[in-house]
């Protein structure tokens, strides 16, 4: 069985090769590069790229993913969409609204045994400054340590997770609750 | 008719005023006195709304405003701003989409497009040429301003949706953008919000229509039991994130929907 890793940036990398499972599976990193600019600031150009054009290649993702017959499909996303992000609208947008297709999906291709579902992650992974952003949480994280999505991946790509779907597991060490 | 003046001297655009939701924020609005820029993308249908909330005593003028191009929410902006002088509350409804269609077979140029413009691009546009005027408000001493900016969103938005998948997303966006604003403006004093409401647009009467059994569907997973009032229920809502009383509410989405759906 194979797991196709889509995306770019490190966190697409770290985790291609990396991830195995016992059904064919999807892993798609949102893409788009996140970049702190005030609302009143940000251009037609800088909404194209953080929010249009990503976008349009997570639908042709899902869409790629499906049509090569995957039975697991996990979509990477920043928690900056459920926290909000001063400075990044327009990518919590993005990661919001990659959230929210998940559910979508899950949906719509839960009746042949399909599952979709999300793994929220540390903003920083998406370039994303927290001096800029603010705070994901009103409270500071709760593990230490670095935190690796990994193994999370690998479960939500596996058989034994095939009753779950249209699900976001945050894996960023207790930040985001 | 004027029912209070908790919005005397504000001014509000309200874009997708022309009908639905849009419609009946502008007429609660102008009931409390704000002064209403029917901003509708035909002034077929929102110059009919802004002549008779004028007729009921309320204050307004419809603008033409195509939300989806930049200039044209620019205009708008500056329009209201020349006409009335100052700009206090953007509640930014119109929409375009919703198609049904399967994710596998979706294609970009029919069912994605027109709702990204009018979501997440028209929800920055009206906030990137809104800024100064809802700053300036904020600025104007207790209880005769305070910038407000309000986004449409949907339950979907929240929960996904089989039926039209590209719809929730869209809808989606829009909340991060409220969560996000209200971090960044909130020094400013502004607060941005969302509602998601359900209710009488004329495109779920059509809808019921056609479909009786989708209202009776609708009403019974509906705690109370019916579909919202464009005015009198989500208006209610709108009048409250846009007047004093929610000042120390931003970043939130109020759903509106008889208690539908449950999953903030």
């Amino acid at each position: 069985m194979t797991v196709e890793v889509v995306g770019r940036g490190e966190l697409a990398e770290s985790l291609r090769g990396r991830v195995s499972s016992d059904v064919d599976a999807t892993v798609i990193v949102v893409a788009g590069r996140a970049r702190a600019v005030r609302v009143n600031e940000i251009t037609d150009d800088e909404i194209d790229e953080q929010w249009e054009r990503p976008m349009q290649d997570l639908i042709g993702c899902l869409q790629g993913a499906h049509a090569r017959g995957a039975r697991r499909i996990v979509v990477v996303v920043p928690t900056t969409g459920m926290s909000g992000g001063a400075e990044y609208s327009a990518a919590a947008a993005l990661a919001e609204a990659a959230r929210v297709l998940v559910k979508s999906a899950a949906r719509q291709w839960g009746a042949t045994g399909v599952t979709v579902n999300a793994v929220a992650v540390d903003p920083q992974a998406f370039g994303i400054d927290p001096t800029r952003s603010g705070p994901v949480s009103i409270a500071p994280r709760a593990l230490e340590g670095a935190v690796d999505p990994t193994a999370t991946v690998q479960w939500l790509c596996s058989a034994a997770a095939e009753h779950v779907t249209g699900q976001t597991v945050v894996c960023d060490g207790g930040l985001w609750m | 008719m004027m029912v209070g003046a908790s919005l005397i001297d504000r001014v509000a655009i309200v874009t997708g005023a022309g009908q639905g939701v849009g419609e009946g924020i502008a007429r609660r609005l102008a009931e409390e006195g704000a002064r209403v820029v029917v901003a509708a993308r035909r002034a077929e249908t929102g110059e009919p709304v802004a002549a008779s909330i004028r007729d009921e005593g309320g204050e307004a003028v419809c603008i033409e405003t195509d939300v989806a191009e930049a200039a044209s929410v620019r205009r708008c902006v500056a329009e209201t701003v020349e006409r009335f002088g100052r700009l206090d509350v953007v509640v930014h409804n119109a929409f375009t989409g919703g198609v049904p269609h399967r994710l596998e077979a979706a294609r970009i140029d029919k069912h994605w497009s027109a709702m990204s413009r009018t979501s997440v691009w028209a929800s920055l546009f009206c906030a990137r040429e809104s800024y100064p005027h809802l700053v300036e408000s904020s600025r104007r001493p207790a209880g005769d301003g305070g910038g407000r900016l309000i986004l449409i969103t949907s339950p979907s938005g929240v929960e996904g949706s089989a039926n039209i998948p590209l719809y929730s997303p869209a809808k989606a966006g829009q909340r991060a953008i409220a969560k996000s604003l209200a971090r960044e403006w909130g020094p400013d004093g502004i607060t941005v919000n969302c509602i998601a409401p359900v209710a009488a647009s004329p495109s779920l009467l059509t809808a019921f229509e056609r479909n009786p059994a989708l209202q009776q569907a609708l009403e019974a997973r509906t705690p109370l039991g019916r579909v919202g009032d464009i005015t009198r229920d989500i208006g209610s809502v709108a009048l409250f994130l846009a007047g004093d009383d929610s000042s120390y509410v931003t970043g939130q989405t109020i759903v509106c929907d008889g208690g539908s759906f449950l999953g903030l």
